[in-house]
């Protein structure tokens, strides 16, 4: 059999066992693998060296407020929706020093402080977390300007998607369009199959890393095999977003909604959907001065629009409660983000109805707008 | 009724006068009388007996409130074309709420208050008109006093008595 | 408006946008109690020659050991010696600004934000309408209007604070009426000596006799007071894009980044601080947003 023409674009069969030479060559090339891990009964990403460090065998029940992870002893890798934890970590560390201004004379020295990491390669990233990244993206790569810390992480960072035959509980990707399949921006994508991957080749760097690999044509029985367990992805989706066009539109002009009072009832601002959303994107600033005063890190970390100081100007609060809080956080990620960055801030992964602790469900409060609109 | 033309063309300067029925203007005409005030020359004093109800038209006169340990708070200042001494026209107050005096040299119109009711009495179409007006100066300076209570310009944590 | 007669260089690094600038503060002024003007020179010559900046926009200032605080820029805007800042010390790091001494260095990061519409308003009438804090942002505004008067129809300033000694760039009203701006001033409380106007700023709006579809207006302070301003303006019938308001919201970057400003579809940072009403109109009335 001749040997195959690479193109990016194409997909490509790979025997299972061979996934850890795809993982040797990333290693190669200097990438440090993260990916999947079962620690503390939840799935998170930790590096990984081979298919062994992998779930397999594993999936979890979801549901608004509910996360078990299940050993059914199946034979596949990839078949265990994603845990709290989300690759925004890595792009956007949750602490980071942006510079140390020190003291020389009247004047102040800054100093960048050295971001020594590796480069990334993220395995196994579902298709709505790849849109995550993309929609991080825009928020911090932007025409004018870009964020030195998202940017070297980001640049560097090889990232290898897999196609999600399993959905869970409160996943609803096929209603914002992120999923269950990865279309772009993924250097490989696979898909998993009994004995094959499916290697769809996303860019050169890819193909570079796919070019050594014992990889076969895929089979139009392969193909098909796994489009068939796409199609049924979308149709197991836990949840459904009565999303539309019209939904941005819709969410601002229902600014007074009662509906609004009811989930603030529910609602305890503890901030998880934030911190485990992979697009939440807001981050406050301070400073860590010595304590002689000759040295201040100015240090940025994740923040939260639950959070009280999160809106506080000289002189007040402007959302000085729950109830203006969550429609902040369901109004930005829903419809201002549309405005601002031109695409939803939501990729229906569903972490924030897992791991809200009062199972408040996004997709049910739009629901529940929608049902009595009053405008 | 003959209508003195100084005084008629005064009436005329004022917006308040104006779409008002010759018949109306007249009777107002011969209640109204002119004054000229130094600066520092008090027309009233809170608590005073109403006479009148005055109508800037030049100069400005300061409306303040004496507060004991305080002295005079000066609370509002009138304008050309203002109204001050609402009360003296309104049914219920019978004295006045507020002491006035000019802070610029200036000059008024003072219409006569017990007349000016009388004549509200006796024609209600006048005093429908005359008391729709007094219902915008006492609206307005009802709005801007709520602005005055509201301290915006005081700092956080500013005490509102700190003035 | 202001021709960029060097190659415009701004406080901010692309490739690092949070790093601050460093400038000395080469003078301090006394404006009111709490509340000072600090020029500053920017330490690198080719920023200190090149900044540029338009009325209405502000700088974030840096304070190493507490933090930066968003200031909107209070000097002429064709004046590219000093930078001046009207500074209310009201926050963490402001109180520790007014412990700087003349010769001390700050960092700065900007310009940033949107400016007021002076290249829509040419050839009609502006009244400014503010109180307190809220002059700062504006006098760039006047010191372009005194410097191009021909390039507008009446403008009249009304300002207001809360007592006489409040009151701030005293020394410049009169300069202001000779450059042919009414200046218009109010103060909440008065005291025996003041001779001028008693009452709320609106109330100098609602003194005004204006022709509404050549006139702009624009305000900025106590967003209570912007609120009666903007509604009288309305009832006057001055279209709600010739209306123009900043707003003061908590800011952490100035770059639509940090997520803080925002209200409704907008970063204030970014889309403001200063917005046409018709912008803000769908929002305005939704309290707490």
């Amino acid at each position: 059999m001749p040997e195959p023409t690479l193109e990016i674009g194409s997909t490509y069969a790979l025997q299972k066992p061979a996934f850890n030479q795809l993982i040797a060559s990333l290693h190669s090339m200097g990438y440090q693998t993260v990916g999947p891990v079962v620690k503390g009964d939840a799935i998170t990403y930790a590096p990984i060296q081979g298919l062994e460090d992998l779930p397999q065998g594993y999936t979890s029940e979801q549901d608004g407020g509910r996360y078990r992870l299940v050993y059914t002893g199946h034979p596949r890798y990839f078949d265990v929706t994603p845990g709290a934890t989300s690759w925004k970590q890595y792009f956007f560390p949750p602490r980071s020093e942006m510079f140390t201004a020190s003291k020389e004379g009247r004047n102040w020295r800054i100093e960048e402080t050295p971001q020594s990491i590796p480069a990334y390669a993220l395995v196994g990233v579902r298709p709505c977390e790849l849109a995550a990244i993309h929609i991080q993206d825009r928020v911090f790569l932007r025409d004018e300007w870009s964020d030195p810390i998202y940017r070297m992480r980001r640049e560097s960072a090889f990232i290898l998607s897999v196609n999600c035959l399993h959905p869970c509980g409160t996943c609803f990707c096929d209603s914002m369009g992120t999923g269950p399949k990865a279309d772009t921006g993924f250097d490989l994508n696979l898909t998993e199959l009994e004995d094959f991957f499916l290697v769809e080749i996303g860019s050169e760097a890819g193909k570079m890393l796919v070019s050594g690999l014992p990889i076969q044509p895929a089979s139009a029985f392969l193909i098909q095999n796994a489009n068939r367990g796409i199609d049924e992805a979308r149709k197991r989706m836990g949840r459904v977003m009565p999303n539309s066009p019209e939904l941005p539109a819709f969410l601002l002009s229902n600014l007074e909604h009662p509906h609004w009072d009811v989930v603030a009832k529910r609602c305890i601002s503890c901030t998880n959907c934030t911190q485990v959303c992979p697009t939440c994107f807001c981050w406050d600033a301070f400073d860590q001065p010595s304590l002689d005063g000759e040295q201040s890190k100015r240090v940025r970390v994740w923040d939260s629009c639950f959070n009280p100081d999160y809106s506080y100007i000289a002189g007040g609060n402007t959302r000085p409660n729950t109830r203006a809080r969550y429609r902040q956080w369901l109004t930005h990620k829903l419809a201002s983000w549309h405005h601002q960055f031109g695409v939803s801030g939501c990729v229906g992964c569903g972490r924030c109805i897992t791991w809200c602790p009062a199972g408040i469900d996004i997709t049910a409060e739009v629901a529940a707008l929608q049902k009595e609109p009053i405008s | 009724m003959n209508c003195d033309p100084e005084i008629s063309a005064a009436l005329q300067s004022i917006p308040w006068f104006q779409e008002i029925e010759a018949m109306h203007f007249e009777s107002m005409c011969g209640i109204a009388s002119l004054k000229t005030v130094e600066a520092g020359e008090e027309l009233f004093r809170e608590g005073d007996k109403e006479d009148y109800l005055y109508i800037v038209l030049e100069g400005r006169i300061a409306v303040e409130i004496f507060v004991p340990g305080r002295g005079r708070q000066r609370i509002f200042t009138a304008e050309p074309m203002e109204v001050i001494g609402w009360s003296s026209v309104t049914p219920v107050v019978r004295q006045r709420t507020a002491s006035a005096r000019a802070v610029l040299p200036g000059r008024l119109v003072l219409l006569d208050a017990p007349k000016l009711r009388q004549l509200c009495d006796e024609d209600h179409d006048l005093g429908y008109v005359v008391m729709r007006r007094l219902a915008n100066v006492v609206a307005s300076r009802l709005l801007v006093t709520r602005l005055q209570l509201l301290d915006m310009f005081a700092h956080p944590g500013q005490e509102a008595s700190n003035a | 408006m202001i021709t960029n007669i060097a190659p415009q260089t701004s406080a901010v690094t692309n490739s690092r946008p949070m790093r601050p600038h460093w400038a000395e503060i080469i003078e301090i002024e006394a404006e009111a109690p709490g509340i000072a003007t600090y020029w500053l020179r920017f330490l690198d010559p080719a920023l200190s020659k090149g900044y540029i900046f338009q009325p209405g926009q502000f700088n974030m200032l840096y304070l190493p050991g507490y933090g930066e605080s968003a200031i909107s820029i209070s000097s002429d805007p064709e004046n590219r010696d000093l930078i001046g800042h009207t500074i209310r010390y009201t926050g963490n790091v402001t109180q520790n600004i007014s412990r700087l001494k003349v010769g001390d260095v700050i960092g700065v990061r900007g310009p940033f934000g949107t400016y007021w519409p002076l290249e829509q308003a040419k050839g009609s009438d502006i009244i400014i309408s503010t109180g307190g804090i809220g002059l700062p942002p504006l006098r760039p505004l006047l010191y372009y209007v005194a410097h191009h008067r021909e390039e507008f129809g009446r403008v009249v300033l009304l300002y207001g604070a809360r007592t006489p000694k409040d009151l701030q760039y005293t020394d410049e009203y009169d300069s202001w009426e000779k450059a042919g701006i009414e200046t218009m001033i109010t103060v909440d409380r008065g005291d025996e000596s003041w001779k001028g106007q008693v009452g709320v700023v609106p109330i100098l709006f609602y003194r005004m006799r204006m022709d509404p579809k050549k006139t702009f207006v624009l305000t900025c302070g106590p967003e209570i007071m912007i609120r009666f301003v903007v509604f009288e303006a309305l009832a006057r019938r001055v279209p709600s894009d010739q209306i123009f308001v900043s707003l003061e919201r908590n800011m952490k970057c100035g770059l639509g980044q940090c997520g803080h400003c925002q209200i409704g579809p907008y970063f204030v940072c970014k889309d403001g601080p200063i917005f046409s009403f018709a912008q803000l109109e769908p929002y305005y009335n939704v309290e707490e947003l």
